[in-house]
């Protein structure tokens, strides 16, 4: 299963893979009903029959909320008090900017208030209520590092398992590699992109790197049609294009009875069917209709405010549901980079976010599904502690900070209730059991069975692997039961 | 390292052996080839065998090793060599002996282990080819069949036609009836430009009555120019072309690889006789002499030629240019010649002795020592430094002058920048007191290599005063604009340059000759014995292979790729001929006479028309090389003008229960569109096709999706659309256009949803439609019947108010005619104009509608995809 793969075996895979991965994943769903069911899985090449992990797996699927731009831990989830006592005098120690200019070592302390939550008592902001409110499922993570200040050098850190490196496989090229999909009818990983646009780094957020096209995230745009080829655009949906079908049919009966007995005309014919039946499927998956409005509700899709972030996270555990192995949502831009106006930018985010977020938390655990769909939420790197200089004290905002800043994991058998890892008194270094985003890529392969070391993918002559060999662990602290 | 692909099928071909009955089992015929395949390496290949055994003669298994001897005449429960098999213990490894070859083995010990002939007194080192293997087909001279005389020779036209009719009446077939005039118009034409014919063309051929005018189509179709952007792309499949250069992940572009195309095309458009485009492909280098300088427009295009052995991945100039990657480029460029013109796949002997053609492993380093003096991974030119400039003396002084101006401007715009950043600095540290003041300003001033320890800390703790012309826009966003003029003017100054343009070539250093070393289980960190250039030893008659000087005398260069590409179209060699004419076949038939184009070894496929293949290979050579020659030979045959409908009611035999198959050409095969000319076809139905010739690569981009699509408005046929080998366009690629990895042979053609998703979907068939839509609107006024049967359908009105605006039945006939060059049935025009007018209810109905086009463009629009997503769009007859 975690053997090598040669580069013919890649060519082999890459020849069928269309760039659409939608198309490339149709394909493979093609070739593996063709096959007699007893090869299925014994193939060298690799595709997406399920497959068994090597240990006992705590999770079956995975759905991350990433949040671009670098949320601010100080103000959201690792509360400081020292930074609130010397709010406005200068910080003593050593700072990495990114933006020199507005530099400043003027202390900001979080213009928000935290207060314990939920039996396990962490700590967290008011702009978090809904986050608050389901803290006892939560693992948070205080003291993540990347070392990085830059966006897409941690961006590609989470990602790809190396700084900055772009055109590696990501995170869940992996997991679907590694372990193929439970469902037959759907990609096994998907992503929801942001009607707002692209993230930064676009396409590059969900490459296959250099795997097959296979294992590329389909993407589920915000809007019709929400599969690129695969899905009719709006205007053809329904009855047109079912009328432009038959029509094709018919006009491809009559030039088939003037080719009698030629298969690979019948074969033509057969595969538009095949080919509705399949949009069929991803339709189902993304009709709303028979949620309850309880539902609908709980993920705020009633409100305008939350509506399309909820209706995200809604979809993404129906796909989880029906099988889909890695699912991960994206915001347009970088909303959470609040170099100015924290005190009005920073709310809005979470206005946007919280609510849909806990509550796909809360679905899931009421459906029996958290214990077996790990969730995390984060983005790439946190702020500085200190105030990046706009003029105006409204127009405050804070600088990058890749030393110290938290994320959240739940579910997946993740240990619930807890925080782990510490920063500085400030908030702006990581110095009590730092986490990398290796170390959390590790903690998830281990969680769904598989050692992030002999998870390798054989490229450029050497075996690959999404840690690549970097000084990294699974953070055992975050599961139950520690031995 | 390189790796074999080890086929199961070498049991089929020795089962193949067994079978010939009375034929007794030899060690030469039917043993040896086992043994090679699974033993010769350690037992055999070097001096000194594994355990003392060697393997290579009867009479050394006799003999034995360490360990005994390995058989015993006419004893296999006694012989050594079937134990060890048996117990899986010999070959060791993951592939084993099969049992049939096991009960070969066995058979051949049984009936006491006799070889065809004496065994030789002496042997030379290492594996020698056998007679036997000398008797392969591929490997025989060429030498022109007699053409069939048949008893009944119905239908036949030309010696083709011979050919094929004498072996269908072997089975007792017969040629199907002609094609009708329309689709052998459609046929012809597609095949030959890969692009559909005009209304006006179909009409006008439809209309001829001359006897003459088949024959005079497929002239006019041979002096098009389309015909050249059409078989150009055939060889770049096997040449392997790309637009970038693979291996590291950033695949890189190569700039100038178009020119190459464009020479490709322009070659075939001539009709250069293609001994002497294969010639300059291989070397035409060494037809011009360095230096490269002030080049006239032959020379330019014997440089351009060698793009040929510059199509392989190449990751020296993006990131790895290392010995690994030197030598990677190598072994392609040598996979890609040998696949191209010899048809043997020689990869195998880059690590040791080929297991099933006679190929020794030091054979293939003379092949590589041919390459080597222009491809010295010792002296490596990176793709940066084997770029020719076209540029003359002239126009070299001329930009000399301009870039002379610019150093001018760049002055005054570093003046301006250090004067911008003193402003900036003089605020900022205004910001400060007057001691600290004075030292940041020391320190800043002060060269950062010259800083001390307390100037460094001091420029960390207060980072807005290094300000650098980098960051001066966080600080002043005017200056940083003004400095843009700057670099607005250089630019503009530069636009006088006169435009340099460049050739990627392949160039050998005068007087730089390398050695070229076998390498040991092909790893070149294992270098052994010396080798001298030459051909395969297979490729010539035993005792007169054909050996290249180390150093050419009369050139600058060595000559050795020269002297080999003569050699290679002097008309004796086994496998050019056969190899280029076959694919040429398959081209034209959707499928080769030797399936596997690639291989014409023991693996491959034997030939289903042994003779006609090689009366093609000589008419070939004796018409002057002449592929247009080529091209009338085969369209005027009867065989290529066969209907491809089986109507066993019509027909006095039943095709299809004697050769469903028709492996043996009893109608013409219905052939799918190739990807690109499909993508063609759809541009050239819309109305929208762009007819210009040659050019840099149209640009392609990723949508939101990660799919690879054609980027802005580009309506140039698919050739020019740039082939990035990790980027291949979504739609192209699932029509099976290749992923270059390194080349393609023969491409597949596929039946998959995802191509229906594709036509159903699809931006690209979704524009077009619309376009093909308007284009039959504006010109719909003026259609007139195709002279054909099926008159033109009576225009009945149909109610919709719209529909009456626009006259729908005319648009009706016009689609037709642009899609398939036939009036629609009646039947099929009665059921369009019910889809039209459903949907356009349907629309009508439909608030949500899309408000940007009107319900009657809409259906209309439908109706165009459809047919351009039909099967008759699809396939040609």
């Amino acid at each position: 299963m975690f053997g090598n793969h040669s580069r013919r075996e890649f060519l082999t895979q890459n020849a069928m893979g269309v760039g659409g991965t939608a198309l490339a994943w149709l394909l493979q769903q093609e070739q593996l009903r063709a096959k007699p069911a007893s090869v299925v899985g014994a193939s060298a090449v690799p595709d997406m029959s399920p497959r068994r992990p090597q240990f006992a797996a705590q999770a079956n699927a995975m759905i991350s909320l990433f949040m671009h731009g670098g949320p601010s831990h100080v103000d959201l989830m690792d509360p400081k008090p020292e930074l609130s006592k010397y709010s406005g005098t200068e910080f003593q120690g050593d700072i990495q900017y990114s933006f020199v200019k507005r530099a400043s070592k003027t202390l900001m302390g979080s213009p928000w208030k935290f207060k314990p939550h939920g039996q396990c008592g962490t700590e967290i902001s008011e702009l978090l209520p809904h986050m608050a409110g389901i803290v006892d499922d939560l693992c948070v993570v205080r003291s993540m590092h990347t070392g990085f200040n830059g966006h897409e050098v941690s961006i590609r850190y989470w990602h790809g398992g190396i700084p900055a490196v772009l055109g590696r496989p990501t995170l869940g090229s992996w997991v679907t590699y590694a372990l193929g999909s439970e469902s037959q009818d759907l990609p096994a990983y998907m992503v929801l992109t942001d009607p707002g646009g692209a993230p930064v780094d676009g396409v590059n957020n969900w490459t296959n790197g250099w795997m097959p096209p296979l294992f590329q995230g389909t993407v589920l745009r915000p809007q019709e049609p929400r599969i690129l080829n695969l899905q009719p655009p709006a205007h053809l949906k329904g009855k047109l294009q079912s009328k432009n079908l038959s029509f094709l049919k018919k006009l491809n009966r009559k030039h088939l009875e003037r080719h009698p007995e030629e298969a690979d005309l019948e074969a033509r014919i057969a595969s538009y069917e095949l080919a509705a039946r399949m949009q069929v499927a991803a339709t189902e998956a993304l009709d709303l209709s028979d949620e309850s409005n309880s539902t609908l509700k709980m993920y705020g899709i009633d409100q305008p405010e939350t509506k399309e972030y909820g209706t995200r996270c809604l979809l993404a555990r129906r796909l989880v549901e029906r099988g889909v192995r890695f699912v991960q949502l994206f915001l347009g831009g970088q909303p959470w980079d609040n170099h100015n106006s924290i005190r009005t930018s920073l709310p809005a985010i979470c206005r946007k976010t919280d609510q849909p977020a806990a509550a796909l938390v809360l679905d899931l655990k009421q459906r029996g599904l958290l214990d077996t769909t790990l969730v995390h939420w984060g983005g790439e790197i946190g702020r500085l502690p200190v105030t990046e200089n706009q003029g105006d004290a409204e127009k405050a905002g804070r600088d990058h900070n890749g030393q110290g800043f938290s994320c959240w994991l739940a579910g997946g058998g993740i240990r619930g209730g807890m925080t782990f890892g510490e920063t500085d008194e400030f908030g702006h270094r990581a110095v009590v059991d730092k986490v990398t985003p290796n170390d959390i890529q590790a903690t998830i392969l281990h969680l769904f069975g598989i050692d992030h070391r002999e998870l390798t993918y054989f490229y450029n002559a050497r075996k690959q692997q999404l840690t690549d060999g970097r000084n990294c662990r699974v953070v055992h602290e975050l599961l139950p039961n520690i031995a | 390292m390189p790796c074999c692909i080890l086929p199961i099928v070498t049991a089929l071909f020795l089962i193949a052996g067994i079978a010939r009955g009375d034929d007794p089992l030899t060690y030469e015929r039917h043993v040896r080839p086992i043994l090679k395949a699974h033993c010769f390496d350690c037992h055999g290949a070097t001096a000194e065998p594994e355990g003392g055994l060697d393997l290579r003669l009867r009479r050394f298994m006799v003999r034995g090793g360490d360990s005994g001897a390995a058989i015993l005449p006419g004893e296999p429960a006694e012989s050594y060599l079937l134990e060890r098999i048996q117990t899986g213990e010999m070959p060791p490894g993951d592939k084993k002996v099969t049992a049939e070859e096991y009960l070969l083995l066995k058979q051949w010990i049984a009936t006491g282990a006799i070889t065809a002939r004496e065994e030789p007194e002496e042997l030379d080192e290492g594996i020698v080819i056998t007679a036997e293997e000398r008797e392969f087909w591929s490997f025989q001279p060429l030498v022109r069949p007699s053409v069939p005389e048949l008893a009944d020779s119905n239908g036949v036209r030309t010696p083709i036609d011979a050919f094929i009719l004498a072996r269908l009446q072997q089975d007792g077939l017969e040629f199907s009836p002609e094609a009708d005039d329309r689709t052998l118009l459609y046929r012809a034409t597609i095949d030959i430009t890969g692009l559909p014919p005009t209304p006006a063309e179909v009409a006008d051929y439809l209309t001829n009555e001359s006897p003459d005018k088949y024959k005079t189509l497929i002239d006019k179709l041979l002096a098009s120019p389309r015909y050249g952007e059409r078989w150009a792309r055939h060889w770049l499949d096997v040449a392997g072309y790309a637009d970038t250069e693979g291996y590291t992940p950033s695949d890189a572009d190569r700039p100038w690889a178009y020119r190459y195309r464009d020479y490709v095309i322009k070659s075939l458009n001539a009709d250069k006789p293609f001994d002497q485009f294969v010639l300059e492909q291989l070397a035409g280098d060494e037809l011009v002499s360095p230096p490269y300088k002030n080049l006239n427009q032959q020379q330019i295009e014997y440089l351009t030629a060698t793009g040929f052995l510059r199509m392989a991945v190449d990751g020296t100039g993006s990131g790895a240019n290392d010995d690994k990657a030197r030598n990677h480029t190598i072994a392609d460029t040598i996979k890609i010649v040998t696949t191209s013109l010899l048809g043997l796949s020689a990869g195998c002997a880059q690590c040791h002795d080929h297991r099933y053609d006679p190929i020794p492993h030091t054979d293939y380093y003379q092949l590589r020592a041919i390459f080597e003096p222009a491809l010295d991974w010792k002296n490596w030119q990176t793709p940066g430094q084997r770029l020719i400039s076209l540029y003359t003396d002239a126009e070299r002084a001329a930009a000399n002058k301009v870039e002379e101006k610019v150093k001018i401007i760049a002055a005054e715009r570093n003046v301006q920048l250090k004067q911008y950043i003193q402003e900036e600095l003089e605020k900022e540290l205004s910001k400060h007191g007057k001691r600290l003041r004075q030292k940041l300003r020391a320190a800043y001033e002060t060269p950062a290599d010259q800083r001390t320890d307390e100037q460094k800390l001091l420029l960390k703790v207060n980072p807005s005063i290094n300000i650098t012309g980098g960051t001066l826009y966080q600080y002043n966003q005017a200056s940083a604009d003004e400095l843009k003029k700057f670099d607005k003017k250089i630019a503009e100054i530069r636009k006088q340059k006169p435009v340099q343009k460049f050739i990627r070539a392949l160039t050998e250093k005068s007087g730089q000759v390398p050695v070229t070393h076998l390498f040991y289980r092909g790893e070149y960190q294992q270098p052994k014995q010396a080798v001298t250039p030459a051909a395969f030893s297979i490729c010539s008659p035993t005792g007169n292979r054909f050996e290249i000087p180390v150093n050419s005398e009369h050139l600058p260069s060595t000559g050795r790729r020269l002297a080999f590409a003569r050699w290679l179209f002097r008309g004796t060699h086994p496998l050019v001929g056969r190899v280029l004419v076959n694919r040429f076949w398959m081209y034209h038939f959707g499928r080769a006479i030797v399936g596997t184009p690639s291989n014409f070894g023991v693996l491959g496929q034997k030939p289903s028309h042994p003779k006609l293949l090689d009366w093609l290979a000589v008419e070939f050579a004796n018409n002057g090389w002449s592929l247009k020659s080529l091209h009338r030979q085969i369209m005027l045959s009867t065989v290529y003008r066969q209907s491809s409908k089986s109507d066993p009611a019509q027909s006095a035999f039943d095709g299809a229960a004697i050769d469903g198959a028709n492996l043996l050409y009893w109608k013409k095969p219905l052939i799918r569109l190739r990807a690109e000319a499909l993508y063609d076809r759809i541009l050239a139905t819309s109305g929208a096709l762009e007819q210009q010739l040659y050019g840099p690569p149209v640009a392609i981009t990723t949508d939101i999706a990660g799919q690879i699509v054609v980027a802005g408005e580009s309506k140039r046929r698919s050739i020019y659309v740039k082939v990035k080998r990790t980027q291949p366009v979504a739609l192209l690629k699932s029509f099976d256009a290749p992923v270059m990895e390194v080349n393609c042979e023969r491409r597949p053609s596929s039946t998959v949803a995802t191509q229906a998703l594709m036509l159903m979907n699809s931006q690209y068939i979704l524009k077009h439609a619309k376009s093909f839509a308007q284009r039959v609107a504006r010109e719909a006024g003026n259609v007139k019947a195709l002279p054909m049967e099926g008159a033109l359908p009576q225009f009945d009105d149909i109610a919709d108010a719209e529909a009456q605006q626009i006259p729908f039945p005319q648009q009706i006939v016009l689609a037709w005619q642009l899609a398939y060059g036939r009036q629609p049935t009646a039947d099929e025009y009665l059921a369009a104009l019910n889809l039209l007018s459903e949907q356009i209810s349907i629309l009508a109905a439909d608030s949500n509608r899309a408000k940007d086009i009107a319900p009657g463009l809409q259906a209309m629009t439908n109706l165009c995809q459809v047919l351009m997503s039909s099967n008759e769009f699809l396939y040609i007859d």
